[in-house]
């Protein structure tokens, strides 16, 4: 039988086939049948099988809406997205979710749940104001005047650099320096080379005059030569991104990189949840040998944080973190709610606002903003006191220990930490300082290196250990103080006691602004089941001045209960890999490139040791430096302006809104308008939106509905998983050709192109090495899901099944209405190669790779497990100075206050008596939703939220209009260009859940760009739509640092952008 | 708060009283909540008893559908979805959510609580077309017939629960550089296709509301509010079969209807 579709893209043999599990064909009779009145005879003659539910008609892809990743079923009619729903092979919209291994049929009429921006994702492709052209200004920055360009002559442009804006008053003599003028350094041997002097000459081991002499035929190619630690002048070039997963990712860095050799590839981690990483990464650090600094350190932490496993706690104290309403709601939700429903799940909520989650809550707890580590401190000394902690898996001080009491984790808190004269705790107590040799290994090379131990107290002596010991079993004293071997010394435990024992509960209750009954209420609670109590935590953790120290507090309150990888207790995301390196092929991505260079040299945003740079002058430094943290967002822009540590002449962003997404994100705009502080701006953007506004050429982008990607997984997600994005239609951008082959404008057409011009090594002929080229995105794509399909295992023992012939099928004729540039089963499967593709296929069709919800526990663990020690005390956190205050970071939880500036100061904010904070709202994302009017239906617009206490004070009423005012913005305003100004009016809402004294704002609305705004382009006024700005943003009002004056308040050890610490006045417009 | 405004107006004061209640015991939740490995989850049964109800004739099946008011947060994924899933165009929907906030700061209440049609046994919007345009499955569903339905708009003031909505015709994207096709595509409403692409054909200018998604479920689906909540919160299926989860959920004591008093007899209930 061989029948084409019909006009509705069933053909009638599928039809029967999908009704035939119902109990046969027969059924249909009765439900079509006249007298059933379910349908008028004239309709009956139109009467069509419903095309939704059928395989042939949807491909399964991922969402980006938000970034909680949502299997999708992108449902297409004549190429046309009508309907998107969940995709059932994913563990995010179905709880529980299918077998891996189901087949299409069995769940084609199966779809998950999605959230209303899930559902509304076709807005985003198909929104009227997309750009599908190259936009080039025409007039100055921020003048909202374009010009399409052909995408070959932009790309000529931004290579080659000359008088681009010769046409805009002011600019007519200015001479921008193309790519090609930064690419200066391109010899691979000479740059690996010069990187190791280089950092020589920064922590002071070589004299510049010496480096100078060995490298004199190279000067040239450096930013600075006296300075040869900034690296060289490629680092002048700078890729931006916001929102960004794996695939892309891996495109970005290879460009910039690996090819381009720039330091500067740097993500926007510090503006969602920056001190929450990087308090994970100080405490998964390990004691352990480095194969690139030949020797043992604490190496190896993962920017990572944990969640709590929804679906199995029993109780969860949610802190600072809205699992409803912001990311991850729709794997978090189900699980939540029916725990609640089934009485299995108690919660309590930390909130200063009543979210939606506190309103099903056992209790709500409104504390202050900036409190929580005082909360989490209250919590522990309350434990502590009580003594309900879990002193065995305290204790456990090795591999071995923890083992033998079926933990697959374990901690510090019995190591001995030696205290110096003036009290600072510093470095652990080493083996050899009790006279216990370090022991001598050898790596993978076969060079000896020292091994020292560290030190526990156990039956009243000493004990030297190594941490990973999986064989003998050592356990420590936990509040052991004194002076062992001429060291004084202490547990990090007893050092966790006395942080807490800082302030009785009574007064940590004060500093949250709570009962401190209720803290003893939740402590007592916590510690009622066992492993199955979890404090989870997010953003209103994490976005304070001291959001690494409250983030550390609190995954420290974890560890009292020993819950981590416990089933119900605290998890970590796990994803399987696609770059081929655990399985070393079949497409090894890390060794697909001819000649990568060794980008060195300090990045912009400086996350490298200050006391090490040849910028050193003493404390405070001329702006921070972030050493354990990366990606700090909020810190490019503004260091661009201030030209520290040296002058940028060109930046990428990509799918980032730096301006509309910061705290204080307008005083990125006077460098981002100011051609002599960023000579060359492109963006690759698919609206025009409040940054990209600021761009020289806007390079049209694809949604995640037209492209690839690997979008990863997150802690609360206990399955390993890696979705997979992937086309599911005909992309809306100008196709154009690159090296002949045709392609969509988006960001991989242009970084092939710009890669192609400059001749960098990784792009084009052989440009994946082999024989393998680079020319198309898929070229690479698909060997990364070929990498995916093929699995972990060397001998392929890991692998997916293949596709069967009836889903080969089903996965062209889910295709049939994408063009050849986008997708052609010749091309793809000469790519993969014809063993691998139908095992490509068969990931494809399920939209990526989810393991199995019988296999997700074992053992009362998750299969997916952390497995190693975490850190009760970070050391490294510990020897760390502040490069501001020159004063050292604390390596065990603490409480600071929030709100200071970046050189510990408080702010004299006394004039603005009210704190604003932010929140999510489950029907909008931040800065990409406004252009889906059926989310403006729902969610038109936003309020200012206010309690009534304040409002009677301040006598304003329900719908008022307010402006909102701070000390670093007095005025109320975003300046966006000389004569533009909007200003941050909002309306009031007056709401009982609210804490008194704060109000806050949803996020996502008050735009001037993204559509909202007339546009001139190519000379014609393309009319702005009013209801894409309605709303207000008031992010404007948050501080800027008094001492930088252009950048808004960090965590100086996280490294977090600063939300929630904000002082405002409402003024009654 | 346009929704809290249109809330105090229609909602009936029972409901407003049974929304305060809460912690009652809960039917069969523990089965739902399946936090081991081989458990189904409330999904998986209501597919099993959609397909159980399917292969009954019409008349001796009975669609219901459950609201639980304990696990909706209001997020409006329902009313989004299904606006998408049947293309009701602006000024149409069929399933809207109203929210509360309730109380003094800090003991804040609030509701949520959606409102698709409550296919009454005895429908008033029913009984006051005179164009005999809503008509009654067997099954239950109260649907409007297109081909019959002239837009007279009786019933609007007839229903209790201010659910019929008359479909004005344009789109979103009007007064935008350009009309988008998926505004314009297909609805299978009542299993039938049509466009919504024509000023003068059905939809546009009928009345429209909610019919559970009888194409979905004619074609093995559940409804598209049911199958894309997120929290578990919306059940489905039919109340005449003793096994189906919707049955379990009728005999719970949390059951509540919305404004009995108007004697329309819902078939949709909540549960508080």
């Amino acid at each position: 039988m061989n029948e084409k579709p019909t006009s509705m893209g069933l053909t009638r043999r599928a039809f029967l086939q999908s009704t035939a599990f119902l109990g046969g064909s027969a059924l249909l009779s009765p439900m079509l049948d006249k007298a059933g009145c379910l349908i008028s005879e004239s309709a009956a003659a139109e009467l069509a099988g419903y095309d939704l539910a059928d395989a042939n008609n949807y491909i399964s892809t991922v969402c980006l809406q938000c970034n909680t990743g949502c299997g999708i079923k992108a449902k297409i009619i004549d190429g046309v997205v009508v309907k998107i729903d969940g995709n059932p092979y994913s563990p995010w919209t179905m709880f529980p979710h299918p077998d891996y291994k189901t087949s299409l049929a069995e769940t084609e009429k199966i779809d998950g749940a999605l959230c209303a921006k899930g559902q509304s994702g076709m807005q985003t492709a198909y929104d009227p104001y997309r750009i599908t052209k190259v936009l080039k200004r025409a007039g100055k920055r921020g003048e909202n005047n374009w010009v399409t360009i052909d995408f070959q002559q932009a790309v000529n442009e931004i290579v080659e650099g000359g008088k681009l804006f010769k046409s805009v008053p002011g600019e007519e003599g200015r001479e921008v320096e193309g790519l090609r003028d930064l690419y200066a350094l391109k010899d691979q041997g000479a740059a690996k080379s010069m990187a190791a002097d280089a950092k020589k000459v920064g922590k002071k081991k070589m004299q510049v005059f010496e480096f100078k002499r060995k490298w004199a035929d190279y000067l040239d190619t450096l930013i600075d030569p006296d300075k040869p630690d900034l690296g060289p002048k490629n680092n002048q070039f700078v890729f931006v991104w916001g929102r960004l997963k794996g695939g892309r990712g891996d495109v970005i860095k290879r460009f910039t990189g690996d090819s381009f050799g720039s330091v500067n590839a740097i993500g926007h981690t510090t503006v969602c949840q920056g001190s929450l990483y990087f308090t994970g990464k100080a405490m998964s650090e390990q004691w352990a040998y480095d194969e690139k600094d030949k020797k043992v350190k604490w190496t190896g932490g993962d920017k990572f944080f944990w969640e709590a496993d929804d679906a199995n706690a029993e109780f969860v104290l949610y802190i600072g973190v809205n699992p409803t309403e912001g990311n991850y709601l729709t794997y978090r939700t189900p699980r939540i709610m029916d725990g609640l429903a089934s009485g299995r799940l108690k919660f309590a909520v930390v909130d200063p606002r009543f979210s939606t989650l506190a309103g099903k809550a056992w209790k709500w707890v409104p504390s202050k903003p900036g409190s929580e580590g005082a909360l989490g401190l209250a919590l522990i000394r309350w434990i502590i006191d009580n003594k309900r902690y879990d002193a065995t898996f305290l204790a456990n001080a090795n591999k071995a220990a923890a083992t033998a009491d079926k933990e697959s984790t374990w901690c510090n808190a019995s190591w001995l930490v030696k205290i110096d004269d003036k009290g600072h705790a510093g470095e652990f107590l080493r083996g050899s300082e009790i006279g216990v040799a370090p022991e001598i290994r050898k790596d993978k090379e076969g060079m000896e290196y020292d091994f020292d131990r560290m030190v526990v107290m156990a039956g009243a002596q000493p004990k030297a250990f190594d941490p990973d010991d999986e064989k003998s079993v050592v356990e420590g004293e936990l509040l052991y103080e004194g002076t062992v071997n001429g060291h004084r010394v202490k547990t990090a435990f007893l050092l966790l006691t006395e942080s807490a024992s800082q302030k009785t509960i009574a007064q940590w209750a004060e500093i949250c602004g709570v009962d401190a009954k209720d803290l003893e209420e939740l402590a007592r609670e916590f510690t009622s089941h066992g492993k199955k109590a979890v404090a989870d935590i997010h953003r209103g953790v994490s976005q304070h001045t001291n959001g690494y120290y409250n983030s550390h507090v609190l995954f420290t309150l974890n560890l009292l209960v020993g819950n981590y990888d416990h089933q119900g207790g605290l998890i970590k995301a796990g994803t399987y890999d696609y770059s081929g390196g655990k399985a070393k092929g079949p497409f090894n991505y890390s060794k697909l490139h001819p000649v990568k260079l060794s980008p060195f040299g300090t990045p912009i945003i400086r996350n490298e040791k200050y006391e090490d740079s040849t910028l050193f002058a003493g404390y405070p430094a001329k702006r921070p430096w972030f050493p354990l943290a990366s990606d700090i967002y909020q810190e490019i822009v503004p260091s661009i302006g201030d030209a520290y540590p040296y002058p940028v002449k060109a930046m990428i962003l990509y799918m980032g809104s730096p301006v509309y997404a910061l705290p204080a994100g307008n005083t990125n705009i006077s460098v981002l308008k100011d051609p002599a502080k960023l000579p060359l701006f492109i963006a690759s953007d698919i609206v025009i939106g409040e940054t990209s506004l600021y761009a020289d050429y806007i390079f049209p982008d694809l949604t995640f509905l037209e492209r690839w990607e690997f979008q990863g997984s997150h802690p609360t997600v206990a399955q390993k998983a890696q979705p997979v994005r992937q086309p599911a239609i005909a992309p809306l951008v100008e196709t154009v050709k690159v090296a002949g082959r045709e392609m969509p404008i988006c960001l991989e057409s242009m970084l092939i192109a710009v890669a192609l011009k400059l001749e960098l090594s990784g792009f084009g002929k052989d440009g994946l090495k082999d024989g393998m080229d680079y020319f198309h995105p898929d070229d690479l794509y698909l060997r990364l899901v070929a990498n995916l399909a093929f699995g972990e295992k060397e001998d392929g023992s890991d692998a997916v099944p293949d596709a069967s012939e009836k889903e080969m099928e089903i996965f062209r004729q889910a295709r049939r209405h994408l063009p050849k540039s986008v997708y052609e089963e010749k091309r793809w499967k000469k790519i993969v190669g014809a063993d691998l593709w139908p095992k490509v296929v068969y990931v494809l069709n399920r939209g990526g790779r989810f393991m199995d919800q019988s296999k997700t526990y074992k053992g009362g663990m998750v299969a997916n497990k952390y497995g190693k020690l975490a850190g009760m005390y970070c050391e490294k956190t510990a020897t760390t100075k502040d490069s501001m205050t020159g004063k050292k970071f604390h390596g065990i939880a603490t409480y600071v206050p929030a709100g200071l500036d970046c050189l510990g100061r408080e702010l004299d904010e006394s004039a603005y008596p009210l704190t604003l904070i932010t929140h999510r709202r489950a029907q909008h994302t931040k800065s990409r939703t406004v252009s889906n009017y059926w989310l403006l239906d729902v969610q038109g617009e936003n309020d200012i939220q206010i309690n009534p206490i304040d409002a009677k004070a301040l006598g304003l009423k329900d719908g008022d209009l307010v402006k909102v005012v701070s000390s670093s913005n007095p005025k109320g305003e975003w300046q966006i260009t000389d004569q533009w100004v909007k200003t941050m009016t909002g309306s009031v809402l007056i709401d009982p859940g609210i804490r008194p004294g704060v109000v806050t704002f949803s996020l996502g609305m008050g735009h001037w760009m993204y559509g909202s705004t007339d546009v001139q382009v190519d000379g014609k006024t393309i009319k702005g739509d009013a209801r894409r700005g309605k709303g207000v943003h008031a992010n404007a009002a948050m501080p800027v640092d008094p001492h930088l004056k252009n950048v808004c308040l960090s965590d100086s050890v996280g490294a977090s952008a600063v939300f929630y610490d904000s002082r405002v006045r409402l003024e009654k417009v | 708060m346009k929704n809290r405004r249109e809330f105090l107006k229609d909602a009936p004061n029972a409901m407003l009283a049974a929304l305060g209640l809460t912690a009652l015991a809960v039917v069969s939740a523990k089965a739902a909540d399946s936090a081991d490995a081989k458990a189904t989850g409330p999904m998986d049964r209501m597919r099993a008893d959609l397909l159980r109800a399917l292969v009954k004739p019409a008349d001796q099946r009975r669609w219901a559908m459950a609201i639980d008011l304990r696990k909706c947060i209001g997020c409006e994924a329902c009313t989004v979805a299904c606006r998408s899933e049947n293309k009701t165009g602006p000024g149409v929907a069929y399933r809207p959510v109203l929210v509360e906030t309730e109380g003094a700061f800090p003991d804040v209440k609030r509701t949520s609580t959606p409102r698709p049609c409550m296919h009454c046994e005895k429908p008033a919007c029913l009984t006051a077309c005179s164009a005999d345009a809503i008509k009654k499955a067997p099954d239950g569903i109260v649907y409007v017939d297109y081909e019959s339905c002239v837009g007279l708009k009786a019933c609007i003031p007839a229903c209790p629960y201010g659910v019929p909505k008359f479909d004005e015709g344009g789109y979103f994207t009007d007064n935008t550089p350009k009309v988008q096709d998926y505004e314009k595509a297909a609805a299978y409403e009542m299993g039938v296709k049509r466009p919504r692409n024509m000023a003068d054909k059905a939809p546009m200018g009928r009345m429209r509301k909610c019919h559970y998604c009888f194409h979905r479920l004619q074609a093995g689906a559940l409804p598209a509010c049911t199958t894309t909540c997120i929290g578990h919160a919306t059940f489905f299926g039919d109340i005449k079969d003793e096994q189906s989860l919707i049955s379990e959920m009728s005999r719970s004591p949390r059951v509540r209807r919305l404004n009995e008093s108007a004697g329309t007899k819902p078939t949709t209930f909540y549960l508080v």
